[in-house]
């Protein structure tokens, strides 16, 4: 019994740190911008195929070692991915911002931004499946009935850390006060010498380079790509932020920490067609009881 | 001259707001701008900030100059930087979700790497000894007078020369009012140059070097303090007969 919960405890956080990776994106725009960047999942997608590129060209026409190739990915692939957030935030939703235009448009633009990602990547690289290359040897460890590998372990740990890191960056840095002063006053923070878009275009680097790295371990886990598979994570990595409180990155964690568990969950003791009803379901139900989330407060003030 | 307003016109959409006033600041001045609610202080102090629309007015006509220059595209974020202007906005706008240290390390953020900032913060401490004894509180906890301290504290830790502020004395008590005076003054004797904004306008002509007189969006009179104070339109019209 007791295997069985450590078991779906690991499985939980390891489904779960996918979530919040992703997450943490859509919460740091909406807590500098209030603007939901529905084109997140996709960033994410673009950063598994990131990933995948990088990883062939090293892995197979350089015949470098995959450790090797693993730890250039990592960089690479977060640097390239932000890339994309970042141009998407600048040929996109910038020029709405200086016109002032309604969120509303800003948002449909952001869904369509997200459309144009995949179908941009259906139309250069077909509809035909990616394998992704192995780059580690998966071990499979067991201990007292519980299983685990390498690779989710090393899941975990990632989006462990890049909690700490974000929270650093939120609580300690100039650059993580200045994006909490946005969200509480946006108008004042030229006036304290900070350039807005500077601010803006570091909240996508952080949410799109971690969107990559989500990408690149998402690609090592389950190594089958296609150019919709960011659309469905990418929904359920909202709801999650939303959940947990969008605009705060610990709601993001906490969102995506809950998310997967329910999800394991369900799998565990229901048909695994119902999984997506029924975790929608009890989201729907919390957000019905806390329609903040849990770290959300009514008024948007948070990141 | 440090600051020079030229004929300067400025539209919120299509109302026009300020109509073509001119006005300047010589460096180591306290200049005031007094008038009535909605005659366009905050405006004037919003376009040379150089903040931007909808909250900031659009100049249509004229020129802001800072030291000769002309400053219409200079960014805001520039004008603090570059320019060393520094603006304490109507209402504080202090970031209430920070603690006042975190408020006044914001305003570090376009610091030169070699500014010695421990004692800038000892200095704006000195200026406002409850600023200190506050300083790891949420500032929205802060009482009003504590708040309008932090908000010309953090305008000075942005390392500024020419200081804006607008109406620093509203919602104070009276006592309040008369110490941050004093501590403008201080500063100014200190060699800190100062625009200030008030409807206040026996408080701010005593402090000031000279001032002008805003009504609905054109310069009324001007002169140095005394000049004004005796001005019987403007003794009759802003300090009770
Ligand atoms: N954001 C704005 N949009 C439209 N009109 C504005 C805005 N801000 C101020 N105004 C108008 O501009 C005029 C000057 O306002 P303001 O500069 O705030 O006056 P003061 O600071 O002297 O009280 C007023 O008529 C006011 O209604
Ligand atoms: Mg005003």
């Amino acid at each position: 019994m007791l295997e069985l919960i450590i078991q779906n405890a690991i499985n939980a956080l390891q489904w779960g740190s996918f979530y919040a990776l992703i997450a943490l994106g859509y919460t740091l725009v909406y807590g500098v911008l209030t603007l939901i960047n529905f084109a997140h999942g996709d960033v994410f997608m673009v950063g598994a195929y990131i990933a995948f590129f990088v990883a062939t060209f090293f892995l197979v026409s350089l015949g470098v070692p995959g450790w090797v190739v693993l730890a250039l990915c990592v960089p690479l692939t977060m640097i390239l991915t932000s890339l994309v957030g970042v141009t998407l935030e600048r040929i996109a939703y910038r020029p709405l911002r200086n016109k002032g235009a309604h969120r509303l448009y800003v948002v449909i633009t952001a869904l369509m931004c997200g459309l144009i990602l995949q179908h941009a990547n259906l139309a250069i690289f077909g509809a035909s499946r990616k394998a992704f290359p192995p780059l580690i040897q998966e071990h499979v460890y067991n201990v007292g009935g519980v299983s685990f590998t390498n690779l989710k372990v090393a899941v975990i740990v990632t989006a462990f850390l890049v909690f700490l890191i974000l929270h650093w960056i939120v609580t300690r840095t100039r650059v993580g006060m200045a994006m909490r002063a946005i969200s509480y006053d946006k108008f004042a923070v030229p006036l304290m010498g900070i350039p807005l878009d500077q601010i803006i275009v570091i909240t996508f680097v952080l949410g799109s380079g971690f969107a990559g790295l989500a990408g690149l371990l998402f690609a090592m886990s389950y190594p089958v790509l296609e150019p919709y598979m960011g659309a469905l994570i990418g929904w359920k990595a909202f709801i999650a932020a939303v959940v947990g409180g969008i605009g705060d990155i610990r709601g993001a964690f906490l969102g995506g920490f809950l998310l997967g568990a329910i999800e394991i969950l369900v799998v565990a003791f229901f048909p695994s067609t119902l999984r997506d009803l029924i975790a929608f379901t009890v989201l729907l139900v919390i957000l019905t009881f806390k329609p903040t989330g849990f770290f959300g407060v009514a008024k948007t003030t948070k990141i | 001259m440090m600051l020079s307003v030229e004929n300067l016109e400025v539209k919120y959409g299509n109302i026009q707001a300020l109509h073509g006033i001119s006005f300047h600041v010589n460096a180591g001045e306290i200049v005031t701008l007094i008038g009535a609610n909605g005659a366009g202080k905050t405006t004037s102090l919003y376009a040379i900030a150089r903040l931007t629309p909808p909250e900031a007015p659009r100049v249509i006509g004229g020129d802001i100059r800072f030291q000769g220059r002309s400053i219409l595209t200079t960014r805001p974020s520039d004008v603090v930087k570059q320019l060393k202007m520094a603006l304490s906005p109507e209402g504080r706008r202090i970031f209430g979700n920070l603690t006042v240290m975190e408020n006044l390390k914001l305003a570090t953020f376009a610091r030169d790497k070699d500014a010695d900032l421990e004692r800038e913060y000892e200095r704006v401490f000195d200026l406002f000894p409850r600023l200190k004894e506050r300083r790891h509180q949420r500032s929205e906890s802060l009482s009003g007078g504590e708040q309008q301290m932090l908000a010309v504290g953090r305008a000075l830790m942005t390392g500024c020369r020419l200081l804006l502020l607008d109406e620093p004395s509203m919602g104070l008590a009276p006592v309040l009012k008369y110490e941050l005076f004093r501590k403008l003054k201080r500063l100014n004797e200190e060699g800190m140059t100062i625009l200030l904004v008030e409807q206040n306008a026996s408080l701010a002509l005593n402090l000031a070097h000279r001032g002008y007189v805003l009504d609905t969006g054109t310069i009324v009179a001007e002169g140095t303090s005394a000049q004004l104070i005796n001005n019987p339109e403007v003794k009759k019209a802003y300090l009770g007969g």
